[in-house]
């Protein structure tokens, strides 16, 4: 496989032969399948081709970032804040609540304790973007809350992107829920620069009994960057796993959503909004593995699609031949406004149990022209009327979000 | 004499392919309530419409002029921004669009189109408060998205809201008071009251003589396969009232 993304590089901990050895394993596991293309099942919308010949550079200098701006932040003290600067976790004393551990990745790949999460929630052989993360495993923030406890504050991660011309940013995270244990995590991408650059994060998600993760996800990258995600959660019984994602920036981007539903009474809602913008590309791909009975997951998508623009939406719900009364449903509403947008939209039902629920759902449609033409008799111009229309489309959506304070962070689109 | 606010001059127009308007005339001078009354289907909301460009509503041959410009070479919001206002009979229903920020884009629009300063958010709504309580518009439906589960009296005086705060010198009432019960149509009534001075125009479409007592108009049109046929005072709005459109004859 010869993309320039796959570089021979010394990395920070590349002497530790544990660290090495999970290094090697994800090289081991993209070598042998190496980088999707259009024929590749899961891929056949999404275009990487451009991205998998870019040379990008890594970071190999500083293993955390030093930047003077973060140390004066202005924090919100509504959420407990994590920084990333460039693919960098910005290292600091965090004032953490019991029960709650934040352990910069490095040392967690020390740690006998977090060694069974990585790589465990998703199989290297079957997500190449992942398995080139795990190449250059070393950013990233561990997240761990003890048995029965919750945060009276969400958890916000700042990924900011400001000086990264021509670097690919590749961060893994580990979030761990034990028995009970409630979280808000939000992860906001935002790029204050013109860079061209490619970010791959990795979230591998562990969610044990009767915990509870809302997980939300503002993706504002610049429209000349790259973004490949994949979130991965296991889940035990009785857990939830509530995810909502706001795709409104870079040049290409896909979102991925593995979810198993390993255990009983387990249930998983993915929401996402999207605005393909014009000239670029985005991709939310999800897998919902109904691997037991009783087990529940909820999918709804809201798009908008701008001229030249691409979406991709594939939504797939796997029901394993043993897991009946089982519930899977997948609803996705696009909104054109224009011809030459393009949708491609994939559901999937893979159903091996009698005695299940399951339902999929699509819709597209155009602006409404009454409502344009009351907005603009008003005087509002079309742009604007435009504008005020698409956001609604997406507020049915986002109005979900259960938390007012994290709600206002998903508006004020572009 | 001073220029008409609005002059129509032989207008010919369709929708779709169905010829609508045809050799229509009217002109109506700053100061003045004109009233055009017409059986359904005659195409009164379509005059509305073509005035107001809307699409696919094609204007054949003829001239409009408004303050003594081309109307009909200016898009939709530009002929709000020179001042002209639909009242729609059917007001649209926008789920998710806030009613304030609505508002306050249409408001800050039209000003910034006159060179006039936008509002900020605190002097528009200390203006919305105070326009709102005149109509009896409650802070509640404020907060709702644009028309949604109004009732009909509620959407009329939401149009109502909007012509106070946007300003207009030429409002087209295109049945205001249909859907709307009596005492919302008082309430409405005395809300364009005030908003009528020397300077603005309203040409009110309705069916009924009530809403013309209310508002007072100086001249009455009948308005009968897409012409005006007859013209007249407030009478003649008795006369239909009392018998119909039927005995007035078509000039073709
Ligand atoms: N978009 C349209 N396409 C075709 N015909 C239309 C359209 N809108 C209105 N019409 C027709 O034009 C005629 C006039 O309608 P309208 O202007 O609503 O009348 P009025 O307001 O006087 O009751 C009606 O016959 C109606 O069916
Ligand atoms: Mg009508």
């Amino acid at each position: 496989m010869d993309s320039p993304l796959i570089k021979n590089v010394n990395l920070f901990l590349d002497d530790k032969p544990s660290v090495f050895a999970l290094r090697n394993k994800a090289r081991i596991a993209l070598d042998s399948i190496g980088f999707p293309t259009l024929k590749t099942e899961a891929w056949k919308y999404t275009d990487i081709k451009e991205l998998i010949n870019k040379d990008f550079n890594i970071n190999t200098e500083e293993n955390t970032c030093s930047h003077e701006c973060c140390h004066h932040h202005n924090e919100d003290t509504s959420f407990i804040e994590i920084r990333f600067c460039n693919g960098k976790l910005h290292v600091e004393e965090y004032n953490m609540p019991e029960g709650i551990t934040l352990t910069p990745l490095p040392l967690a790949l020390f740690d006998d304790d977090y060694k069974k999460y990585f790589f465990n929630a998703f199989n290297l052989e079957k997500h190449p973007f992942a398995a080139l993360n795990g190449l250059y495993l070393e950013q990233g923030i561990c997240i761990h809350i003890e048995k029965n406890t919750s945060l009276n504050k969400p958890i916000l991660i700042k990924y900011n992107q400001k000086d990264c011309d021509n670097l690919q940013l590749s961060i893994h995270n580990l979030i761990i829920l034990e028995k009970g244990a409630k979280l808000e995590l939000i992860e906001d991408f935002t790029s204050a620069s013109e860079n061209t650059y490619f970010t791959n994060t990795v979230n591998e998600v562990y969610l044990k009994t009767e915990s509870e993760l809302t997980h939300y996800k503002i993706q504002k990258e610049n429209s000349k960057s790259y973004h490949i995600a994949l979130n991965a959660i296991k889940q035990q019984e009785k857990s939830s796993y509530k995810q909502y994602y706001l795709s409104d920036g870079a040049k290409l981007s896909r979102q991925e959503t593995l979810v198993n539903l390993d255990q009983q009474n387990a249930n998983a809602e993915i929401y996402s909004a999207y605005k393909a913008k014009k000239n670029c590309t985005t991709d939310i791909t999800t897998n919902i593995n109904h691997l037991v009975e009783n087990t529940n997951s909820n999918q709804y998508a809201k798009g908008v699609l701008e001229e030249d623009s691409t979406a991709v939406f594939q939504g797939k719900i796997h029901i394993a031949p043993n897991a009946v009364k089982t519930s899977g449903h997948q609803l996705h509403k696009a909104l054109y406004l224009s011809d030459s947008a393009k949708l491609n939209c994939k559901p999937e039902l893979e159903i091996y149990a009698d005695d299940v629920k399951c339902s999929h759902g699509a819709s597209c449609g155009e602006l409404d022209k009454e409502q344009l033409f009351y907005l603009l008799s008003r005087g509002i111009e079309k742009h604007t009327a435009i504008k005020l229309l698409t956001d609604a489309h997406l507020e049915e959506l986002l109005s979900l979000i259960p938390n007012p304070k994290i709600k206002e962070l998903f508006f004020g689109f572009e | 004499m001073s220029e008409p606010l609005l002059e129509i001059k032989d207008l010919f127009a369709r929708v779709g392919d169905k010829e609508i308007i045809k050799g229509l005339n009217l002109k109506i001078n700053r100061g003045e309530i004109h009233a055009i009354m017409g059986p359904n289907g005659a195409g009164k909301s379509s005059l509305s419409y073509i005035l107001s460009g809307k699409d696919n509503y094609e204007v054949t041959s003829g001239k409009v002029l408004f303050k003594g410009k081309n109307l009909l070479s200016l898009s939709t919001e530009e002929r709000a921004h020179a001042g002209l206002f639909l009242s729609m009979q059917s007001p649209i229903e926008i789920p998710g669009v806030a009613v304030s920020n609505f508002l306050k884009q249409a408001v800050n629009s039209v000003r910034k189109a006159n060179n006039e300063p936008e509002l900020d958010m605190l002097s528009f709504m200390k203006l919305l408060k105070t326009e709102a309580q005149k109509l009896q518009i409650s802070p509640e439906m404020l907060k709702r998205f644009v028309n949604v589960g109004f009732s009909g009296g509620e959407k009329k005086r939401f149009e109502t809201l909007q012509m106070a705060l946007l300003k207009p010198d030429f409002c087209i009432l295109d049945e205001i008071d249909s859907g709307v019960d009596i005492d919302a149509l008082k309430t409405i009534s005395e809300g364009i009251n005030t908003l009528k001075n020397e300077n603005n125009a309203f040409l009110i479409i309705t069916h009924h003589e009530q809403l013309l007592q209310q508002i007072v108009p100086d001249y009455v049109h009948i308005f009968a396969d897409g012409q005006i046929i007859k013209t007249g005072d407030k009478t003649l709005a008795h006369e239909v009232e009392e018998s119909g459109y039927g005995k007035f004859p078509s000039k073709e």
